[in-house]
C-alpha cells in the first residue's frame, strides 16, 4: 500500500538522530507550556516558531507538531491534581478529575486521562492518514450556522450539569458571556464596556478569566481556610495509589465513551476555527446527555475524564487534516504550523501530497510517535507530580500563584493582564464562597466570542433570517440535540415530581 | 549586493571597537548608531504577512548595520496594541515597527488615538493589490459574467471585516447596481474555507496570500483593484475598466516614532533602502506576487500613506 510505504518513509525521517532529539524536545516543551496555566499551547507554539527559522523544514515541523500533540496532555495533570487548568481544554477535567483527587484517587484519574489521550490520539492519527481526503471535505461543509450550533451545544449541555442550582449556573454563564462582550466587537467594531480604557478595548481574554478564577481563586479559597483543606488527605491517597491504570475490563465497559469522545474530537478538530477546547466541551456535553453513567458525571466519574481527554487529543489529528489536505488551518496551533510551512517556502495543500509527500508523512509519523511519547512522558511525570501533593499546601499555593503570573505575563508581555487575573481571582473566591459554580463563567468567556461572531456572521450572511439555524439540516440537528439537552433535566424533574405526588397520593389513599 | 560592504562594515566595527577601548562611553554613543539591538515591533501574530516581512527585513538590516533586530510580536486591535507600544516608548531610535494598511484604516476620520504625523515612515516595503477570487470551477469565465450575474441576484463576498478597504471595494460596485453582499470572516482560514465550501461565492484577497490555492487550481482571480496588472495574472480584468477606480492596495510599511533624531532616521532609512535593492528582497516581492516596484523610499512614503488615508476617508462606507 502506498500510504504505508509513505508512512514508513515518514518514520524513517523521524528516526534520524537530530529529528528524534527534536521530537523529544518538542514533546517536553509542549508538556511544559501546557502545565503552565496562562501560557497556552498555542502561545507556546508561537514562541517556539522563531527558533525553527534556522532549522531545516523537517525538524521545524517535527518540533511544532510534537509540541502541539503533547500540549494537549500536560494541562490534564495540573487540572486533576491541583484544580488548575493548564489549558482551556482541561476545564472539563476539573469537574470529574479533581473530584477523584479529592476522594484520594488522583493516580487513577491520571491513569484514565493517559489511556484516553493515547486512544484518542492514535485513532485520530489513523483517521488522519487513511481518510485525510474525504475527511477534509467535512471542513468545507461547516459554515457559520453549523459552527454556532456546535458552540451553542457546548454552552447548553454543560449548564445542565454544573453545580447544585440551575439558576446560579445560569447567572454565572450570563456573567461569563457579558465579560466576553467587553472590547471592540468583531463584526461592526463597536466599543462595549471599554470605559475609555485602552486596555479594555482588546477585551478581556478568556485565558485571564480562567487562570484567575480557577488558579488564583483556588489559592484564595485555601488561604481563607488557613491552608488546612482536604488536599492533605488527597496527598495521602495519591501516595497510596502511585500509578493506577484502569483494567482492560473497565476500559471495555467504557468503549462507547471512548468512541464518542474520539469521534467528536476528530470532527470538531476538522472544522476550521475550532480545536481541542471546543471539542473537549462538546464531548463532555455529549457524555452528560447520552453517557451510561450520566447521572454520576461531575461527581468524580472517569467517563468525564475519558470523554474530554480523548476528544482533546483526537482534535490534533482532526485539525491537521484540512491543513495538510487543503492549506486551511483547523485550529490556533495549526495556523502557526502553517506559518512554519510558509516560512520555509512550502504551501500546504493538495499539491504537497504530490510534491513533498515525505514532509506530509513526517508530520503524520510525528503525531503517531508524539502521542506515544507524550504518554510515556506523562507516565513518568505522574509520580513526581503526585509527590507535590504531599508538600505543605501554603508552599504549593505560592508556586501556583507564581506560575499563573509568569504564564500570563509571557503570553502578551502586558502587565495589566496580571491585574485582571488578580481581580478574577477575587471573583472566583467569592463565587466559591457563595456557592456559584465557576465553570459556566469560564465556559461563557471561552465560547461566548465564538458564539457571537458566528451568530452575527450568519445574520449578515442570511439577511437577518434566524430560521436559517433550523432550516439547515446539520445546524438544525445539532441545535435540536442542544435544546433537548436543555429541556431534559426539567422534564425529568417534573416527571419525578408527578410520579412522587401520585405515589404519595396512592399511599394516602 | 555590493561586495565591499561587508568589508567596510567589518572595518567600521573594528574602528568602533577601538573607539570603545579608547574613548569615554558618551562620545561613542554619539558616533555610532545603532550601537545596541533595535527592537523590531510587529503588531501582528507570528507567521502572518507582517511577521514574515519583519523577519526577512530584520535579517537584511542586521547584515547592513551590524546589530541585531529582535522581533517582538504584539498583536491586537488591528495592530494598534503594537502601535501603542511604539508610541509609548522613547523616541530614541531603539524601536522600529511594521505598519500596514489595515491599521491605517483605523485612523480614518481622525478616529484613532494617534495621527499619521506621530509616525516617521522609513519606507513602504510591499504593495499587493486586492482582488476578487472565485472557486476554480465557478461558472463565471470572466468578470463580465460575474458582474452581470451580480446585477440579477445577490452574491456573497467574503471580506476581512466591515469598515475596511475590502468593504469599500465591494460597495463601489453596489453603487453601480451590483448586489454583492459582504460577509465578514476575520480569520484567513475561515475566509478561504468560505469560498472553497461555497458559503460565499467570491472572496476578497491578495494573490500572494492565497497562492497555494491558486497554484493547486482551487481558486482563481477574476478581477483586481489596481492601477497596474497583477504580476503573474496580467490577463485578469482590472476594476478601473469597469468604472471603479478605487484601488486601496494592501501595503506594509516600516515606521519609527516621530521626533526621533533625524540622523538616526537617516541611518535607518538608508539601511532599509539598501535592503530593498537586494536580490533576496526582490525575490521575496516576486514570491508574494507583489508589485515589483512596491518599495517607496522614506522621502515619499509619508505622502503615499497620507494619500491612501485620504482615499479611505473619502470612501468610508456609511454605517449600516
Amino acid at each position: 500500500m502506498e500510504v504505508l510505504a509513505n508512512l514508513a518513509t515518514g518514520f524513517g525521517h523521524l528516526f534520524t538522530p537530530v529529528n528524534f532529539l527534536v521530537l523529544w524536545v518538542g514533546l517536553v516543551l509542549g508538556m511544559l507550556v501546557a502545565v503552565l496555566p496562562g501560557l497556552t499551547l498555542v502561545m507556546g507554539v508561537v514562541l517556539a516558531l522563531p527558533f525553527t527559522y534556522k532549522m531545516g523544514v523537517s525538524p521545524a515541523l517535527i518540533l511544532l507538531t510534537a509540541m502541539y500533540v503533547s500540549g494537549t496532555y500536560g494541562g490534564a495533570i495540573t487540572a486533576i491534581l491541583f484544580r488548575i487548568p493548564g489549558e482551556p481544554m482541561d476545564v472539563p477535567l476539573l469537574w470529574d478529575g479533581y473530584e477523584m483527587t479529592r476522594r484520594g484517587e488522583a493516580a487513577l484519574a491520571l491513569g484514565w486521562s493517559l489511556v484516553a489521550a493515547l486512544f484518542g490520539g492514535l485513532v485520530s492519527a489513523v483517521v488522519m492518514v487513511l481518510l485525510s481526503k474525504p475527511v477534509a471535505g467535512l471542513a468545507l461543509a461547516f459554515s457559520t450556522p453549523e459552527f454556532f450550533a456546535i458552540v451553542f451545544f457546548g454552552l447548553a449541555s454543560v449548564v445542565t450539569l454544573s453545580g447544585s442550582s440551575l439558576v446560579n449556573s445560569l447567572i454565572s454563564l450570563c456573567l461569563g458571556l457579558l465579560i466576553a462582550t467587553v472590547g471592540v466587537d468583531s463584526i461592526y467594531g463597536a466599543e462595549r464596556f471599554t470605559f475609555g480604557e485602552p486596555f479594555l478595548q482588546d477585551g478581556i481574554e478568556f485565558l485571564l478569566v480562567m487562570v484567575g478564577a480557577y488558579g488564583i481563586g483556588e489559592v484564595l479559597t485555601r488561604m481563607s481556610t488557613g491552608f488546612a483543606g482536604e488536599a492533605g488527605e488527597a496527598g495521602g491517597g495519591a501516595a497510596r495509589f502511585r500509578t493506577a491504570f484502569p483494567t482492560l475490563a473497565q476500559m471495555l465497559g467504557m468503549k462507547a465513551t471512548f468512541a464518542r469522545g474520539t469521534a467528536t474530537g476528530i470532527v470538531v478538530g476538522v472544522v476550521p476555527g475550532a480545536g481541542a477546547t471546543v471539542s473537549a466541551f462538546v464531548a463532555y456535553g455529549l457524555e452528560s446527555q447520552y453517557g451510561k453513567n450520566r447521572d454520576k458525571l461531575g461527581k468524580g466519574s472517569a467517563e468525564g475524564i475519558v470523554a474530554a481527554k480523548s476528544a482533546a487529543t483526537a482534535s490534533v489529528g482532526g485539525a491537521l487534516v484540512p491543513l495538510l489536505a487543503m492549506g486551511i488551518p483547523g485550529s490556533g496551533a495549526t495556523a502557526i504550523i502553517l506559518a512554519a510551512f510558509l516560512l520555509h517556502g512550502i504551501q500546504p495543500g493538495p499539491q504537497v501530497f504530490v510534491s513533498s509527500p515525505d514532509l506530509v508523512y513526517t508530520v503524520f509519523a510525528t503525531v503517531f510517535l508524539g502521542v506515544v511519547g507524550m504518554c510515556i512522558l506523562g507516565f513518568f511525570a505522574i509520580r513526581p507530580l503526585c509527590k507535590v501533593l504531599e508538600a505543605p499546601e501554603a508552599i504549593v499555593s505560592a508556586f501556583v500563584v507564581v506560575f499563573c503570573f509568569v504564564g500570563a505575563f509571557a503570553a502578551r508581555n502586558n502587565l495589566s493582564d496580571l491585574y485582571v487575573i488578580s481581580a478574577f481571582g477575587v471573583l472566583g473566591y467569592l463565587f466559591e464562597r457563595f456557592d456559584f459554580p465557576i465553570a459556566p463563567l469560564v465556559l461563557g468567556t471561552i465560547l461566548g466570542p465564538l458564539a457571537e461572531t458566528n451568530f452575527m456572521t450568519t445574520m449578515v450572511s442570511f439577511d437577518n433570517d434566524w430560521t436559517i439555524f433550523f432550516r439547515r439540516p446539520l445546524s438544525g440537528g445539532i441545535l435540536f440535540l442542544a435544546f433537548a439537552g436543555l429541556a431534559w433535566p426539567l422534564v425529568r424533574a417534573t416527571l419525578k415530581r408527578v410520579r412522587a405526588a401520585r405515589e404519595a397520593h396512592a399511599r394516602a389513599a | 549586493m555590493d561586495h565591499r560592504n561587508p568589508d567596510r562594515l567589518r572595518r567600521n566595527l573594528l574602528i568602533a571597537g577601538a573607539a570603545l577601548a579608547a574613548s569615554p562611553r558618551l562620545a561613542l554613543a554619539q558616533h555610532k548608531y545603532p550601537s545596541r539591538p533595535v527592537d523590531f515591533l510587529v503588531p501582528w501574530g507570528a507567521g502572518g504577512g507582517a511577521d514574515q516581512l519583519a523577519r526577512r527585513l530584520g535579517g537584511l538590516l542586521e547584515k547592513e548595520l551590524g546589530t541585531s533586530f529582535p522581533i517582538l510580536n504584539i498583536p491586537g486591535a488591528t495592530g494598534n496594541t503594537g502601535m501603542a507600544k511604539l508610541l509609548s516608548s522613547p523616541a530614541d531610535g531603539q524601536s522600529i515597527c511594521v505598519f500596514i494598511a489595515d491599521t491605517l484604516g483605523t485612523l480614518a476620520g481622525g478616529k484613532g488615538r494617534y495621527k499619521l504625523a506621530d509616525l516617521a515612515p522609513l519606507g513602504i516595503m510591499i504593495r499587493q493589490p486586492s482582488g476578487f477570487f472565485v472557486k476554480a470551477d465557478a461558472k463565471w469565465k470572466t468578470f463580465d459574467d460575474l458582474l452581470a450575474d451580480a446585477k440579477k441576484r445577490e452574491i456573497k463576498v467574503g471580506i476581512t471585516g466591515f469598515g475596511g478597504p475590502d468593504e469599500m471595494h465591494v460597495v463601489k460596485f453596489n453603487e453601480k447596481g451590483a448586489k454583492f453582499r459582504p460577509v465578514p470572516f476575520a480569520k484567513p482560514g475561515e475566509r478561504y474555507a468560505s469560498v472553497l465550501g461555497g458559503h460565499a461565492e467570491v472572496v476578497i484577497e491578495q494573490a500572494g496570500d492565497v497562492r497555494s490555492f491558486l497554484d493547486s487550481k482551487q481558486m482563481r482571480p477574476i478581477v483586481f483593484f489596481a492601477d497596474q496588472p497583477q504580476v503573474g495574472y496580467e490577463s485578469i480584468a482590472l476594476a478601473k475598466n469597469y468604472g471603479v477606480s478605487l484601488a486601496i492596495s494592501q501595503f506594509r510599511a516600516i515606521v519609527m516614532k516621530a521626533g526621533t533624531d533625524p540622523k538616526q532616521l537617516a541611518v535607518m532609512a538608508a539601511a532599509i533602502d539598501k535592503a530593498a535593492q537586494t536580490a533576496e528582497y526582490k525575490k521575496y516581492l516576486h514570491d508574494e506576487l507583489a508589485f515589483a516596484d512596491s518599495y517607496i523610499p522614506a522621502a515619499k512614503a509619508g505622502a503615499f500613506m497620507a494619500e491612501q488615508l485620504a482615499l479611505i476617508d473619502a470612501n468610508m462606507p456609511k454605517k449600516s
